[in-house]
C-alpha cells in the first residue's frame, strides 16, 4: 500500500510512472531504488540500470523533473535508477568495495533482473565496471568519465578529499560553491541556479573513511579488492562498453579515462565531447543534467543500447 | 550597417600590424642535409647565464613567431630573460625557413617524417655548434612537441631536457571533428603534393575573428578568459603557415589508425618512445580541445623515461583556464607555463649533473 501511495505521488503529469523501492542487503544496508516506466509500453531493451558516482545521488540522473532516467523511460525502456550505500537515501556507506561486492548483486536479485544494461559514471564507475564487467547479468556498460589511470585529478580534488569530501560544507559558502565549480561543473552549461540547487539537494557528503579510500586510490593508482585489485578487474571486463567523456569534468578527468579502452578485455567505444564540435565540453554535472545533455549525450546512450547486438 | 561594419574592421585591422623581430634578435640559417634552409632565431641571455640553451619549437601551420610574437608573448624573450640562451625554429616550409623550390631541390611532399629526421636535428647540432653545449633543452608546442617524441624513440641524441606543450600522441577519440576529418581530410589533402593555404585564409579571417566573441576560433583554438583577441589575431596574421600536405596526411593516419607511426607505417613512434631516457615534461591544458587531455595523456604514459605531468587548470591554481594556443601566448603563460617548464629544465639540470 505504501509503495503504491509513493508511485503515486512520484507519478508526473505525463504517462511516466516513478516508483521507489528498498532493497536491504545482506549485511543489512537499505539501498534506494527508483523505477521509472511507461505504462503499458514494452521494449525489447532490457531494463537501464543507472548509478551515480560518489557524493552524488538519484539527482545526476533525475533532478527537477528531467535527466536521463526520464529521457530514457520515455524512449519506452525500464529504468532503475540504484542508490548505494553511501548514496542518496541508502543508508551509510563506509566502504568502496561493498558498493560492488554486495549493494549491485543484492539490487539485482531484489529486481530479478537477469539481464540489465548499467550506465555508471565516474569512480564508482570503475569500481562497478571492475567487479561486473564480465557479470553474465551485464549486457552493456555506459561508462562516463570513468577512470582507470587513478591519481588526483588535480590540487584541489585532492584537498577536497583529504578534507573528508564533504558537500554540505561546499554548499555552504561561495568559496564552497566555487569549489564545487571548478570540480564539478566547470564550464557546464546548465539553466541558471541549478548548480547550486544540485549541490544543495543533489548531493550527499562522503563519510570520512570512503573520503580517505577514494583518496589513498587516487594516490596509489589503483584499489585493492578482495580478490585482487581493480585495475586487474578492469583487465577482466568483457562486456562492449561506451566510454562518454566530457572535457571540463574536474573530478574523473578524461585524461584518467581515455586509456581505459586498452586495459579493458571487451570492446570500449569512446567518444569525447567538446565545444569545438559545439555543445558543451561537459563536466561531471552537466553530462548529466546540462543544457546540451539531451541533445548530446542521451542520444549516444540510446544509439549504443539500442544498436543490434554484433 | 556598413559604418559599423567598417568600425569593427578598424578596430580589428588595428591589431593586424606584423611586430617586427627586435634589433638583438640574432638570425641564422642552417641547412638540412637535404637542402632546406631552416630559420633559427636566437636570443643571448640576460645577465649571466644560467642554464644551457632552449630550442622552441611551434606547431603544425605555424611558424617561429609562435613562441615569439612579441615582446609580452614570447617564451623565447621570457627564457632569456631568466638567463637561459633561447632559440626559436621554423619547420621546412614555414616562417622564413626555405620554402619549397623544385629547381634549388626542395620538393614536395612534406612529411612529418622530414621534421624528425632533417629539421630538428639540424636545428639541434646547429644550436650546439654555435653555443658549445653537449646537449640543449627542448619545448614544443603540439606537433613541435610530436617531432621531439619522433626525433627521441629513434634514438636521436643531444637533447638534455624536454618539455612537451599540448603534444597529442593518439588522434581516435570519437569526436565529432575527427568523424568530420576522416570524410573530408582526403579530399581536401587530395595529393600530398600541395601547400594548404592556411596562411591566406588565416589572413582573410584575421579582421574578423574579434567580432564574434564566442565564435569557432575561441572553442578551437584559445580561451579569451587566458588569450586577449587582439594577442591571438596577431598570431594568426603572421604566426600562421601553409600546411604541408604531406604532413596532413601523415596526421590524419592518426586520426584514422589511432597509431602514431611513420608514414610507411614501419616505425611505431609511440611504442618506440618507451625507450626514450631524456627527462620529459608533459604539459596539458583542461580546456585544449586541439589536444584533448586523453590524447597528451597517451604520449605521458608512453614514455620510458623519466616524465612529469602538469595540467595546467584553475583547479591546479592558475588563474583561468587554457585552450591549445593559450599554452604559448597565454597574457599569464609566464608564469602559468613557461616557468614550470624552466623549474623542469632546472630540477633536471641539478639531477644529471655529476
Amino acid at each position: 500500500m505504501t509503495a503504491l501511495l509513493v508511485a503515486l505521488a512520484l507519478a508526473s503529469p505525463s504517462e511516466l510512472q516513478v516508483s521507489f523501492r528498498k532493497v536491504v542487503t545482506s549485511d543489512g544496508v537499505a539501498l534506494a531504488v527508483y523505477r521509472y516506466a511507461r505504462p503499458g509500453v514494452s521494449s525489447p531493451l532490457p531494463p537501464v540500470l543507472l548509478v551515480p558516482d560518489v557524493g552524488f545521488t538519484r539527482a545526476a540522473y533525475d533532478f527537477e523533473g528531467a535527466g536521463l532516467a526520464r529521457w530514457l523511460a520515455a524512449r519506452g525502456q525500464v529504468v532503475f535508477v540504484a542508490e548505494l550505500r553511501g548514496q542518496g537515501k541508502a543508508g551509510p556507506g563506509l566502504a568502496l568495495e561493498p558498493m560492488a561486492r554486495v549493494d549491485l548483486p543484492a539490487v539485482l536479485e531484489a529486481l530479478r533482473l537477469t539481464r540489465v544494461d548499467l550506465v555508471v559514471q565516474g569512480w564508482v564507475g570503475a569500481l562497478l565496471l571492475a567487479v561486473h564487467g564480465r557479470d553474465a547479468r551485464v549486457r552493456r556498460v555506459v561508462a562516463l568519465n570513468t577512470p582507470v589511470l587513478a591519481a588526483p585529478p588535480s590540487a584541489l580534488a585532492e584537498a577536497f578529499l583529504a578534507d573528508g569530501g564533504r558537500f554540505s560544507t561546499l554548499a555552504s559558502s561561495p568559496q564552497g560553491a566555487r569549489v564545487f565549480h571548478e570540480l564539478f561543473a566547470l564550464w557546464a552549461e546548465l539553466r541558471p541556479g541549478r548548480e547550486r540547487a544540485f549541490l544543495a539537494t543533489g548531493t550527499r557528503d562522503l563519510s570520512r573513511p570512503v573520503a580517505a579510500e577514494l583518496l589513498a586510490w587516487m594516490r596509489a593508482g589503483d584499489l585493492p579488492l578482495a580478490q585482487g585489485s581493480l585495475v586487474a578487474g578492469l583487465a577482466r571486463a568483457s562486456r562492449p562498453t561506451l566510454l562518454l567523456l566530457g572535457l571540463a569534468d574536474g573530478f574523473s578527468p578524461p585524461e584518467q579515462c581515455g586509456a581505459l579502452r586498452e586495459h579493458m578485455a571487451g570492446a570500449v567505444e569512446v567518444h569525447v565531447f567538446s565545444r569545438a564540435e559545439g555543445g558543451e565540453d561537459f563536466s561531471h554535472l552537466s553530462m548529466l543534467l546540462g543544457r546540451f545533455a539531451p541533445s548530446r549525450v542521451f542520444p549516444k546512450v540510446a544509439a549504443f543500447l539500442e544498436a543490434p547486438e554484433r | 550597417m556598413r559604418s559599423a561594419l567598417a568600425a569593427v574592421l578598424l578596430s580589428g585591422c588595428a591589431a593586424l600590424q606584423v611586430v617586427p623581430l627586435p634589433p638583438h634578435a640574432e638570425r641564422y640559417r642552417p641547412r638540412t642535409s637535404d637542402g632546406w634552409a631552416l630559420s633559427l632565431v636566437r636570443y643571448r641571455p640576460a645577465g649571466e647565464p644560467n642554464g644551457r640553451p632552449v630550442l622552441l619549437c611551434h606547431g603544425i601551420s605555424a611558424n617561429e613567431r609562435n613562441m615569439d610574437l612579441d615582446e609580452d608573448h614570447s617564451m623565447a624573450r621570457w627564457f632569456a630573460s631568466q638567463g637561459r640562451e633561447a632559440w626559436t625554429m621554423s619547420l621546412r616550409a614555414t616562417g622564413a625557413s626555405d620554402g619549397p623550390d623544385p629547381a634549388q631541390g626542395r620538393r614536395l611532399p612534406i612529411f612529418f617524417d622530414d621534421y624528425w629526421q632533417h629539421d630538428l636535428p639540424t636545428a639541434i647540432a646547429h644550436v650546439r655548434a654555435v653555443t658549445g653545449a653537449d646537449a640543449i633543452d627542448y619545448a614544443g608546442h603540439s606537433m613541435g612537441g610530436m617531432v621531439a617524441y619522433a626525433y627521441l624513440s629513434q634514438g636521436g641524441g643531444g637533447l638534455h631536457a624536454v618539455a612537451t606543450l599540448g603534444a597529442p600522441t593518439r588522434l581516435d577519440w570519437g569526436t565529432g571533428l575527427e568523424a568530420l576529418l576522416r570524410q573530408l581530410g582526403p579530399k581536401v589533402v587530395a595529393s600530398p603534393d600541395v601547400q594548404l593555404p592556411s596562411r591566406l585564409g588565416a589572413g582573410l579571417a584575421a579582421p574578423f575573428m574579434t567580432v564574434v566573441r564566442d565564435g569557432p576560433f575561441q572553442r578551437f583554438f584559445y580561451n579569451p578568459e587566458s588569450t586577449d583577441p587582439a594577442t591571438w589575431q596577431r598570431l594568426v596574421v603572421y604566426g600562421t603557415a601553409d600546411t604541408a600536405g604531406g604532413t596532413a596526411r601523415q596526421l590524419l593516419s592518426l586520426v584514422a589508425s589511432g597509431r602514431f607511426t611513420s608514414k610507411d607505417g614501419h616505425l611505431d613512434f609511440r611504442a618506440d618512445m618507451a625507450r626514450i631516457t631524456t627527462p620529459v615534461l608533459v604539459v596539458a591544458a583542461r580546456l585544449d580541445r586541439v589536444a584533448l587531455t586523453p590524447a597528451v595523456m597517451d604520449g605521458y604514459r608512453a614514455l620510458g623515461g623519466p616524465r612529469q605531468w602538469l595540467l595546467i587548470t584553475r583547479a591546479n591554481g592558475a588563474l583561468g583556464e587554457y585552450g591549445h594556443m593559450d599554452l604559448v601566448i597565454g597574457e599569464r603563460a609566464p608564469d602559468e607555463v613557461f616557468r614550470p617548464v624552466l623549474d623542469f629544465f632546472n630540477q633536471h639540470e641539478r639531477s644529471r649533473s655529476p
